[in-house]
């Protein structure tokens, strides 16, 4: 089956559409010209018809003519007897059957001088033997019948109309009639007329047998026009042309009509005629008698041969549709086939089936270049999807082994709180939160002896794994180094010397330790490139420790450190942080900015440690409303509560 | 950030404008070794445009000032202010550079 909407039907409705646009124009020239070529040569030819069928009718008369022309001839002479007259009619009529009835009429008392009517008649009764009357009575005086007085006074011969004749014959018919004179005292005086009766049956028979088989029918029109032959016996005599048009409500035959009476010749195309429907009228006169032929031709009869020739051309064509229709489809599917194989193996690829069979490119047009460029995309995909699980793989492998060693490097951290609640002297509460699986931040606190208590941050250059690695030498090099019972300026110095020994990465730690005696609240402090921690005495505003711009650790061996001090006062509290506090940014890149610490931080007074980091926390985290993690964030809070303060304490901070 | 590098009669200046940050960090380090491993003699950095350095900013400078003194080429910082100044002074890098106020300074010396 073809899909309406693919290319091989569309390529064979397309292709067969405008065949049969083609053929359809083809065939409709073709008619029209040779329609057109068939009507003008009928014209010629009916023109020509026309004009033969009147040529036959007239010859048909002018024998009658001449026939009587002579008896006309015949009569000048003085000396014919009454004998030899009827023997001159009876011999017309033997001697030319076309002739119905010949008379030989004279004027009144001139044959006879006694006699009023001298008129010997012969015609043929009912068209059989020929008979004899005497024309002219009181009743018919027949020197006043047209036939009689027409040639009598145009003193030449004449074809009257045709009439019903009630003098002898009883016969529709048409009479030739000849006016005859004699030399009297050396005048022309006119002696009668001769006449030959025609019927009109007789012209009739004539018409139909002059017929042609191209014409419907022929018909014949008097002078003015009244119907003489036509194959409808209701008009003959009955109706005129002009009358027909009347009743048929045809004006155009009026006008054909007007132009058949006055003697023309031609041609006119007469549209739903009725009997032959549309249908070309030649007509043409006969002079002698003023009468006019007029010859009808079907044009679906003539058209005949131009509507065959069309049906054939248009059978052929639609053979050659099929034909073509057949040969379309089958080479669109030929062609399509490849590209219907390719769409199925696509969708198979599609639906994640990678080894889906491609077809074969047997061909080199575009289809086969098509089904290459496939097969190269699937040897593309498959790679890549190779290469893709390949990288998934690595990468959820290093991102599993981040996770661990994120839990790794928390786990170094002390992270129970309350860390020492047998010590009701001080509180401590620290948090870390890394920018990635792991940081290079670090915080840690442990007592060096029974009453030194030892705290610090630190904050490694960069972020990530090499920190992370940093971050954990560090780690364990501060705890090793200040359980020895140093001072915190000479624990750095100790640290920063391991640290520098061939640092080639340059990394670098800050650090900030404090070790504080427990019984008097004395804190010896050390910093190496440490941001400034806060102060938070009781019932004070909080203020910086003052920096001691010391360098950072690891860059350089032989890095000496101040070991500075100070008291702090039960209440007191050191809040200790890296920069990823005062560097948090939002969206728009700004920082969180010491100034903004202090602040919150005032509003602190009074909280216990663990309060005041969750307070510090949640205002970086309004800050920051959702921005990515730039750096590490750590904070330490350590509250002095002084010795054996642990009722006062309670009362205070809870 | 962005690095613009003018190479002088006396040395080579190089103005960081931006931030230095771990993303941006690498560049510079990139861009100074490139021109001490050149086997310039003098280098100096003006930090007048550099609105935020990050401690990964600070090491690339420290890995730059180290290589220099491996080549025997002298680094010097200027237009160090601000909060790049804070830094600087914080972690102790102000005593450890070679540190003038502007680049005609830096270049006279």
């Amino acid at each position: 089956m073809m899909k309406p909407q693919g290319i091989a039907f569309r390529l064979a409705s397309l292709t067969l559409l405008v065949s049969t646009i083609i053929l359809a124009i083809i065939v409709g020239y073709n008619y029209s010209v040779s329609r057109k070529i068939i009507v003008a040569l009928a014209e010629d030819r009916g023109t020509l018809l026309a004009k033969s069928t009147a040529k036959k009718i007239s010859t048909a008369f002018m024998t009658v003519q001449k026939v009587i022309d002579s008896v006309a001839f015949s009569l000048e002479d003085d000396r014919l007897t009454e004998k030899r007259v009827n023997e001159l009619g009876q011999r017309v009529l033997i001697n030319n059957p076309e002739i119905f009835g010949s008379a030989i009429a004279f004027e009144p008392f001139s044959f006879q001088h006694d006699n009023q009517y001298y008129a010997p008649y012969h015609y043929r009764l009912d068209g059989g033997p020929i008979v004899f009357a005497r024309l002219g009575s009181d009743d018919y005086q027949y020197f006043y019948m047209d036939w009689y007085q027409l040639p009598r006074e145009l003193e030449r011969p004449i074809w009257t109309e045709p009439y019903f004749d009630k003098g002898g014959g009883y016969e529709l018919m048409t009479t030739y009639t000849v006016p005859f004179y004699r030399n009297r005292d050396g005048q022309k005086v006119l002696q009668g007329v001769v006449t030959a009766d025609i019927s009109i049956s007789w012209v009739q028979k004539l018409i139909s047998s002059l017929s042609s088989r191209e014409a419907e029918y022929v018909f014949l029109l008097s002078r003015y026009g009244t119907f003489i032959a036509h194959p409808n016996a209701n008009l003959v005599m009955n109706e005129t042309v002009f009358t027909a048009a009347e009743s048929l409500e045809y004006p155009q035959l009026r006008e054909v009509g007007r132009r058949m009476v006055a003697g023309e010749t031609g041609v006119v195309e007469l549209n739903d005629l009725p009997m032959t429907g549309d249908s070309f009228l030649y007509f043409s006169p006969l002079p002698d008698q003023h009468w006019s032929v007029g010859f009808v031709c079907s044009k679906k009869e003539m058209l005949a041969e131009v509507s065959r020739l069309n049906r054939e051309v248009a059978t052929l064509g639609g053979l050659g549709f099929v034909a073509l229709a057949l040969l379309i489809t089958f080479l669109a599917k030929r062609i399509t086939h490849p590209l219907r194989e390719l769409t199925v193996s696509a969708n198979d690829m599609a639906s994640g089936n990678l080894e889906a069979r491609l077809p074969e490119a047997t061909t080199k047009d575009e289809v086969g270049e098509l089904t290459h460029s496939f097969q190269a995309m699937r040897e593309s995909i498959k790679n890549y999807i190779e290469n893709l699980t390949e990288t998934t793989a690595a990468k959820e492998r290093i991102e599993s082994e981040l996770r661990i060693a994120h839990d790794i490097q928390m786990g170094i951290l002390p992270k129970l709180f309350p860390a020492f609640p047998e010590h009701r002297e001080f509180d401590i509460y620290a948090s870390i939160e890394p920018a990635k699986e792991v940081g290079g931040d670090l915080y840690d606190f442990f007592f060096v002896d029974e009453n030194n208590f030892c705290f610090l941050v630190g904050d490694v250059s960069g972020k990530g794994v090499p920190a992370a690695f940093f971050m954990a030498v560090t780690k364990t090099l501060l705890k090793v180094v200040a359980e020895s019972r140093l001072e915190p300026g000479e624990i750095l110095a100790k640290v920063n010397d391991d640290l520098a020994e061939d640092n080639k990465s340059c990394m670098f730690v800050t650090l900030f330790l404090a070790i504080i005696d427990i019984r008097t609240g004395v804190v010896r402090y050390a910093s190496a490139g440490h941001n400034p921690p806060l102060l938070l005495p009781k019932n004070k505003d909080a203020e910086w420790i003052p920096p001691l711009n010391e360098l950072v650790a690891g860059i350089m061996e032989g890095t000496q450190y101040t070991t500075k001090s100070m008291t702090m006062h039960p209440g007191d509290t050191l809040f200790i942080y890296t920069d990823g506090v005062t560097e948090a940014m939002d969206k728009m890149n700004n920082l969180y900015s010491e100034d903004q610490l202090m602040v919150v931080t005032n509003q602190c007074l009074g909280k216990s440690a663990e309060q005041l980091v969750d307070s510090v926390d949640k205002s970086l985290k309004k800050f920051t409303g959702g921005a990515e993690q730039s750096d590490d964030i750590t904070m330490l809070a350590m509250q002095y509560l002084g010795k054996g303060s642990k009722q006062e304490g309670d009362d205070r901070w809870i | 950030m962005d690095i613009v590098c003018d190479k002088r009669a006396g040395g080579t200046l190089l103005q960081v404008n931006g931030r230095m940050d771990a993303v941006y960090a690498p560049a510079f380090e990139k861009e100074c070794l490139l021109v001490i491993d050149g086997g310039e003699i003098k280098v100096v950095v003006d930090l007048t445009g550099l609105e935020y350095i990050s401690s990964a900013g600070l090491r690339s400078i420290l890995v730059s000032a180290k290589k220099a003194k491996v080549k025997g080429c002298s680094i010097q910082f200027c237009g160090v202010s601000g909060m790049v100044e804070e830094v600087f002074k914080i972690s102790g890098l102000f005593t450890l550079f070679s540190i003038v106020p502007t680049v005609e300074e830096a270049f006279a010396a």
